[in-house]
């Protein structure tokens, strides 16, 4: 957990080095994030509530965000039992090849966006090693939904993994061997003790997977095909948009995106905050 | 219910644990595990509750083999060091928390289990903080919560991990006390690690001394301190003067090379004698402890010094200054052939 102290007077900065440091983070936050998203909403609302309103219930506009809600209905809570079937593996038992396990975790992470939704295209795609197979009992995967839905798994793969691994190894398994000589069964155990522990950091990990989930598009792009009112999610049709100089329908959908952040950013906050009152004092272990 | 272990051994990937344990805990009885840390003794108490599997051994319970059963089936009550509360429950789910999680067929009625967790809490005197939350308690308020707990399910064996290390020492002492006075009326089978031998002595019935994954003796308080099975155990129950057999006329029979005579501070006797002689002890400081008095005394033949214990009727009565010499002999010792300092 973060613990929040004053530095100490003897590591304290210099004024002048504080007001330089600020500054440079506020001109740089102001340049790169605050400016773009006010550029966003103007640019949406440029001709007016009725042509922004118009752009988001286009049929090919709902279509893009209902397969957006689609996929992160799916990858979302795939990822939230794989991340906790992956962290208590890794924080509960030693064994061979563990460390590799927590590397490959972070896969998704060091690879580009656009190799992933490459190496389903290579692996499913119509020329690929299963593309024949599939092909033969009438399976599409690339350039149709299943495919969407597989990118953007491998993508937000590691965010719910990453949130409870060191929170549950600082936890520690006390708590859960109670429960055992409690009589409580794998599932009560975890339903009762486990699950409450960890609650708040499974939020934020979910809440991370989420937005990253919706938010995708490198992966998506190689993957979907650009079909519209089909395999288009929202980020894919704000780039066809876009590309088609419909700057107006384009901003509109992508206000959309940056709404969705700004609340994640909230949630995320508010959780943060909740978890840090949480975190009781006296469940450390000497 | 009685606990039998034999040939219990456990290795960690880098040491060894327990090297063969041979233990019999009678059933009522109040046993304890003592030793330095590292000696093995915790691991031994998670073996019998089934939280380790020994890597050889068997345990059984009234000579049912138990030894791959798992914790959850051995319906034992185990109170953690550091309590191991539910922290996101309040004190009454913790104690409720066995009987909710037992099968629909074997859970108690609503009532019935109200009634049986406020009886707990009875017990261990925390009624009145059922609705609080184990953040909101002191410590040895955790530790009766952690009590009630473990006893909510009715085990027939009760383990206690060091349970009283982590409070300060005077609620330290009226736990123990209280803790003596519950098993009484309970008589469930105990068992408790300790690395303080005052608690052991005060608590147990009897006492198994353990080093390197060994138990060096078991026997009741009395026997370890007069009739000690090793150095170590001689050691390991308190202060202790440690002297070459040559010192005293009495010992000669002993005079090996490796021999050392243990004689304990209460029993060892310093008579002033007048002016400076050979193989007389000077007396270096007295320490006035209120009901004891602490001598130290320097001898030439000893590299430490030399400290008797008198009790205030006995110092009164034998007055000895600072600046004395006195010879040195002892009312009680015990003589190890082997037992040259490690």
């Amino acid at each position: 957990m973060i613990s929040i102290r004053k530095p100490s007077t003897a590591m304290r900065d210099p004024a002048w080095m504080r007001a330089i440091l600020l500054s440079v983070a506020l001109v740089f936050v102001g340049l790169f994030l605050v400016l773009p998203l006010i550029a966003v909403f103007s640019y949406a609302f440029e001709k007016g509530l009725d042509v922004y309103l118009a752009s988001l219930v286009d049929a090919d506009a709902r279509a893009a965000i209902r397969l957006t809600l689609i996929t992160a209905a799916i990858s979302v809570p795939a990822n939230t039992i794989f991340g906790i079937a992956a962290a208590w593996l890794i924080t509960r038992f030693t064994f061979r090849g563990k460390n590799l396990l927590v590397s490959l975790i972070d896969l998704p992470f060091a690879v580009s966006p656009v190799i992933a939704g490459l190496i389903y295209v290579l692996l499913f795609g119509a020329q690929g090693w299963l593309g024949p197979w599939l092909a033969a009992h009438d399976i599409k995967i690339i350039f149709a939904v299943p495919g969407i839905v597989l990118a953007t798994t491998f993508v937000t793969f590691p965010f719910v993994a990453r949130e409870l691994i060191p929170l549950m190894q600082a936890q520690g398994s006390e708590q859960e061997q109670a429960a055992l000589t409690l009589g409580a069964s794998g599932f009560s155990m975890f339903w009762r003790v486990t699950l409450p522990k960890i609650g708040w950091g499974l939020v934020y990990g979910v809440i991370l997977c989420n937005a990253r989930a919706i938010g995708e598009f490198g992966a998506v792009s190689v993957v979907s095909g650009h079909i519209r009112g089909q395999t288009n999610t929202m980020p894919l049709h704000v780039e066809i948009l876009y590309n088609e100089y419909n700057r107006t329908a384009a901003f509109a959908v992508a206000s959309l995106l940056a709404l969705l952040a700004l609340a994640t950013l909230v949630v995320k906050q508010l959780v943060g905050l909740r978890m840090r009152r949480a975190a009781p004092e006296h469940d450390v272990a000497a | 219910m009685s606990i039998e272990l034999s040939g219990i051994r456990y290795r960690y990937s880098d040491a060894i644990a327990l090297a063969g344990i041979d233990l019999t805990i009678h059933s009522g009885e109040l046993l304890a595990l003592l030793g330095p840390s590292g000696c093995g003794k915790t691991t031994l108490l998670r073996v019998i509750a089934g939280l380790e599997f020994p890597d050889q051994g068997t345990v059984r319970f009234e000579g049912r083999d138990l030894t791959r059963v798992s914790a959850r089936k051995r319906h034992v009550g185990f109170v953690f060091q550091h309590y191991a509360l539910f922290n996101h429950l309040t004190v009454f789910e913790n104690v409720a928390f066995g009987l909710r999680v037992r099968s629909w067929r074997l859970r108690p009625r609503r009532a019935e289990l109200n009634r049986r967790v406020v009886e707990l809490l009875e017990l261990v005197q925390l009624g009145d903080l059922a609705q609080r939350y184990p953040a909101q308690l002191s410590g040895g308020q955790r530790q009766r919560v952690a009590l009630a707990r473990a006893l909510a399910v009715e085990p027939e064996i009760l383990l206690l991990d060091e349970p009283f290390g982590a409070l300060d020492a005077r609620v330290r002492g009226d736990l123990r006390r209280w803790l003596r006075g519950l098993h009484d009326r309970i008589h469930v089978t105990s068992v408790f690690v300790t690395h303080d031998q005052e608690e052991a002595f005060e608590l147990a019935d009897r006492i198994a001394v353990m080093n390197q994954g060994r138990i060096e003796q078991l026997a009741d308080s009395q026997t370890l301190y007069t009739e000690p099975a090793s150095p170590f155990v001689c050691r390991f129950l308190g202060e202790v003067n440690e002297l070459p057999p040559a010192l005293h006329a009495r010992w000669s029979d002993a005079h090996d090379a490796g021999a050392i005579a243990f004689v304990r501070p209460h029993d060892l006797d310093l008579q002033p004698v007048t002016g400076a002689g050979s193989g007389v002890a000077h007396i270096e400081s007295i320490r006035d402890l209120g009901a004891t008095v602490r001598i130290e005394a320097s001898h030439p033949a000893l590299a430490v010094p030399l400290v008797a214990i008198y009790e205030r009727g006995r110092f009164d009565a034998a007055p000895i200054r600072v600046g004395d010499t006195a010879f040195v002999s002892a009312r009680r010792w015990v003589i190890f052939r082997d037992a040259a300092r490690a």
